[in-house]
């Protein structure tokens, strides 16, 4: 029996040792890694705007405000039976970490939020371009073009030789500050700041009451919204956008930007940060702001349905106030938008989702969860702190100060500028180090 | 040996029980939380004031902790019998025939034992995903035998070299072949070795991260330290279920722990060199 | 099937590889290979997809010159000190107070003192980011004790961070160090401490020159097994700190993966992984030319 078993090992390790040989070839076969063959280029939306008929499951993976997420996904089911949405959240980090990995992987998610790294793997063919549906559907009359236009990656369509897009917002984001009005009354503040020295401050008193001034989640991304919040104030806001958009020869290493650094420099200083900002990640920051510590928290509007579920009417929200009084409201903000992987085997029933984003109803439910709506007739005048925010986003928007966040103007900016704050934060660095690594940070992705 | 005075036995005592006070503080603070009543904001281990179980169905369900329990165990299950049968195979061979070059051999596997992850995973992500492989478990069950393979046939073959030779010897005076050697008389007497064996290919395999982050990036095939990673940031203010996950996740190896403890301390602390 | 004994055992022992061979085709195309392929990769600039180009060894410049890359190797040194020396050394003492003599109870004391061993270190690593939290268990701890101006938020303070990593480290490897010692100081011959003692030594002297030359064996795997952990120290940055608070716990594995798959820099990524594992190889050769390669 033995025996008879023994040429059938004898066969297995022969099949092994080819195997083990097809590999090693395959692995010295192209001794160059990578392909030299172009990127195949985005591969298009078909252009038309029938709704599959069978049944289809659409995977979906986002990383902000997961209660607007699953109310859109509701609604979008009652209306399309046959379709099923499956929702995945990942953490902001856990997201973009993971964005290459998961997009490029052959289990790509058939709908996944746009963020830092999209535009890239966009130019790469991993993302199907929009451009058709965009027309078909008619989406410029739905969505303000301007959104559009941020999801553009800088390429050309070549569906429809015009720019190609590659997501669609449901609802725009924005930073800013909220307050505990019950806190700030203790601490003797009774309105919104005028001026970012009414706004010191206020933070003074809040901190000569013995209460956390500012809470921000350093630990991830929240460090890099209260650099970008100071920005705003001084930095030319053209100049911004080009250092962002990668435009040549653009320089984060101004006057503006280091008076904006040192200010957060000064602010960790004086204790108006909380002291354990660097150790609390966004999600920490708003819970614990939410329980009743700290007067101000730096966040954005997608924090504002979880804030006012617990707040009420205690919660209100103002954009960072400029320098003068006077001065143009300029905050960061993004289209909270969803790409199409081109690996999908559902476009068609991506295409009607990403449609529905745009449909009265979804706005009603966008608005809803603190999202800036793309057409604010469609849905009911906001109360509290939605109000708040609707205000600060008119202002901005009529000012022209709606800036991209600052971790777009390259991949490893993310990173850069959590790690940077953190050490601004904690008086590490001195301002202009931090905007000249920062600046060495950009020029490696953006060379010539 | 009778200097061990009272003051001596009892110091000895004192100090044994810090550590395993320090130890045990920090692992029963969780088993706590995570029966407190959902949404309590939990600080430090504190006695429940009313025992409640929702958290675990709360993980287990609905933040899909069976999913990634039942990935777990696929993955172990491919990754334990191979393991166990290719170190036993290779180290029959190197351990208990005179091998030509079986020294080199021997030495090849053993300067496998240092690899880290780290070192291999790039290139198994480009390469597998040239091959289509990623995303799937029999990739990283593969990527798991090849790192877990030197610690395994370095310890089979140190238990087949210590087999007595006569015992071989007798059988193949009996004509017996080599594979009924290493069948019929050789595993029947490696119960031991080959269960500490399996036990600590189980539990690197059970607590393997990086690599499950990088091959597998579906997060519903994920397994159970992969999933409560990315369950922490979602969930970290909701201290009851986030403990709840995560005993669920250390649950099934403190039970094989408790009850293959001799085979594990064995294993532990006789240089197992990987993790 | 019979034949001539010498050409049989000939053959036989060539035969014998065909066990071996499985074992080895996994263990070279799955490790092997791809440990050479990222020494390859490490020399091109390459993002992934397109095609590379040869850099040479411009990528190890920039991890030695990189103040962040380089930055993460020495943090990965400093944590071999808490994961590995802190625990032997800690580990060291308490064999010398316990003497080596039996207890009752051991059995008890090796089963939770190995636990740390167990559990999944992504669940350690969960399980330390809240007890070192702002109101977490350490904190509550010094406040009880009158110490709560020395309470923070440990993981995100700059100086205080990569020891509180480090803590968790020494918190995993120090019970397996103290069994491995224990359980080689039972098997040393009780003659040598008689020899000793005749000599007229005292417990110190004894200690030195009998136990620890006794225990070399012990204390090579000891180190080796930790500090192959803590070079691999990943999982535990991953969901305490993820590098932070700036780069005072950043470590390779860390930001091989960011490199790797996030910023699309896979040569940089492979370089930083050829230098981890070579420092691991040097490591390990060094704790065993020390111990005397006594095993």
């Amino acid at each position: 029996m033995a025996d008879a078993r023994r040429p059938c090992r004898a066969r297995g390790a022969l099949v092994a040792g080819a195997a083990l040989l097809a590999w090693a070839l395959a692995a010295c076969q192209a001794l160059t890694p990578g392909s030299a063959i172009e990127a195949p280029g985005p591969r298009a939306a078909p252009s038309a705007t029938a709704v599959p008929d069978g049944d289809v499951t659409l995977r979906l993976e986002f990383t902000d405000a997961p209660p607007m997420v699953d109310a859109l996904v509701a609604a979008f089911e009652a209306r399309h039976p046959r379709v099923t949405v499956e929702p995945r959240y990942k953490t902001f980090s856990d997201y973009v970490r993971s964005l290459g990995l998961t997009m490029t992987s052959d289990s790509a998610p058939d709908l996944a939020q746009y963020a830092v790294g999209m535009g890239e793997l966009a130019a790469a063919g991993h993302v199907l371009d929009l451009a058709g549906y965009r027309a078909a559907y008619g989406w410029d009359a739905s969505v303000p073009p301007v959104s559009l236009d941020q999801l553009t990656a800088g390429l050309t369509s070549g569906a429809t030789g015009g720019d190609a897009l590659f997501g669609m917002p449901a609802g725009l984001s924005m930073t800013g500050v909220y307050v505990n009005r019950e806190l700030a009354a203790r601490a003797g503040i009774d309105g919104p700041p005028a001026t970012l020295g009414e706004f010191e401050e206020q933070l003074a008193a809040a901190r000569a009451a013995g209460l956390t001034p500012l809470a921000v989640g350093a630990l991830d991304a929240g460090g890099l919204h209260l650099w970008a919040a100071l920005l705003n104030q001084t930095v030319r806001v053209d100049d911004y956008r080009d250092w962002v958009d990668g435009v040549a020869g653009a320089t984060i290493e101004t006057p503006g930007a280091l008076a904006a650094t040192e200010r957060l420099v000064a602010w960790g200083r004086r204790g108006f940060v909380d002291d354990a900002a660097n150790g609390t990640s966004q999600v920490d920051s708003t819970a614990r702001f939410a329980r009743g510590d700290g007067v101000f928290l730096l966040n954005g509007n997608w924090a504002a349905g979880q804030l006012a579920d617990v707040l009420g009417d205690d919660l209100g929200f103002f954009p960072m106030p400029g320098e003068h009084a006077a001065g143009p409201t300029v905050a960061s903000g993004f289209g909270f938008a969803f790409a199409v992987s081109s690996r999908t085997e559902h476009p068609a029933a991506a295409g009607a989702f990403l449609d529905f984003l745009a449909s009265p109803e979804a706005n009603v439910i966008i608005a809803e969860h603190g999202f800036l709506p793309g057409d604010p007739d469609a849905v009911p005048p906001p109360t509290g702190v939605f109000a708040d925010i609707a205000e600060g986003h008119r202002r901005a928007v009529a000012d022209d100060g709606i800036t991209a966040f600052p971790d777009f103007a390259a991949p490893a900016m993310l990173d850069a500028l959590r790690s940077g704050v953190q050490k601004l934060l904690a008086d590490r660095v001195a301002a202009a180090d931090f905007l000249a690594s920062t600046q060495e940070v950009w020029r490696a992705a953006h060379p010539g | 040996m009778n200097r061990v005075s009272a003051a001596e036995r009892w110091s000895g005592h004192v100090l044994l029980a810090a550590g395993a006070i320090v130890v045990l503080v920090p692992l029963l603070s969780v088993v706590l939380a995570s029966v407190q009543p959902a949404g309590t904001p939990v600080v430090g281990p504190a006695w429940p004031e009313r025992w409640s179980w929702d958290n675990y169905r709360q993980a287990w369900s609905v933040a899909g902790f069976a999913t990634l329990v039942r990935n777990s165990l696929v993955v172990a299950l491919g990754v334990v019998p191979a393991t166990l049968a290719l170190s036993a195979a290779a180290g029959y061979a190197l351990g208990a025939m005179r091998l030509p070059g079986g020294g080199a051999v021997a030495g090849f596997f053993v300067a496998g034992l240092t690899i880290p992850v780290e070192l291999v995973v790039v290139p198994l992500h480009h390469d597998l995903r040239g091959l289509g492989l990623t995303n799937s478990y029999p990739a990283l069950i593969l990527a798991e035998i090849a790192l877990f393979l030197p610690f395994g046939v370095f310890w089979m073959r140190a238990h087949f070299r210590a087999t007595p030779p006569s015992l071989v010897e007798a059988a193949r005076m009996d004509g017996a072949s080599s594979g009924t050697i290493l069948l019929r008389v050789l595993l029947p007497l490696a119960g031991p070795p080959l269960v500490t064996l399996g036990l600590l290919v189980f539990l690197w395999s059970w607590n393997q991260f990086l690599l499950v982050l990088v091959l597998i990036q579906d997060t519903a095939r994920h397994t159970a330290p992969a999933g409560l990673g990315f369950f922490v940031g979602q969930n970290s203010t909701d201290v009851p279920t986030l403990a709840a996950g995560t005993v669920i996740v250390m649950l099934p190896l403190l039970v094989l722990f408790a009850v293959f403890q001799r085979g594990f301390v064995t294993g532990l602390l006789r240089g197992a060199t990987r993790d | 099937m019979r034949r001539t004994r010498g050409s049989r055992s000939a053959a036989r022992r060539w035969r014998g590889h065909l066990y071996v061979l499985p074992a080895l085709a996994v263990y070279l195309a799955f490790a092997v290979l791809p440990a050479l392929r990222t020494a390859y990769l490490s020399l091109f600039d390459w993002d992934g997809v397109t095609l590379g180009r040869w850099v040479g060894l411009a990528n190890y410049r920039e991890v030695v010159v990189d103040p962040v890359l380089r930055r993460a190797v020495l943090n990965s040194l400093a944590l071999v000190g808490f994961f590995s020396v802190l625990p032997v050394v800690l580990g060291l003492v308490a064999t010398g107070l316990l003497a080596g003599h039996r207890r009752r109870g051991m059995a008890g004391y090796r089963f939770v003192l190995l636990l740390p061993q167990v559990v999944p270190l992504v669940a350690v690593g969960v399980t330390w980011r809240w007890l070192y939290g702002e109101d977490g268990l350490v904190n509550q701890a010094l406040r009880a004790v009158g110490l709560a101006g020395v309470g923070r938020a440990w993981l995100g303070d700059f100086d205080a961070a990569l020891v509180a990593v480090g803590l968790v480290g020494a918190w995993v490897s120090s019970g397996l160090c103290l069994m491995l010692l224990l359980s080689g100081v039972g098997r040393i011959d009780p003659s040598l401490y008689e020899a000793a003692r005749l000599d007229g030594a005292g417990p110190v002297r004894e200690f030195v020159s009998v136990t620890l030359p006794q225990l070399r064996g012990e204390l090579a795997v000891a180190l080796t097994v930790t500090t192959v952990a803590a070079l691999a120290g990943f999982d535990l940055v991953y969901v305490t700190t993820n590098g932070g608070p700036g780069e005072q716990t950043t470590v390779p594995g860390l930001l091989i993966y960011r490199l790797a798959f996030s910023e699309g820099r896979v040569g940089l990524a492979s370089a930083l992984g050829v230098v981890l594992g070579c420092l691991v190889l040097a490591l390990v050769a060094a704790v065993n030319r020390l111990s005397g390669a006594g095993r």
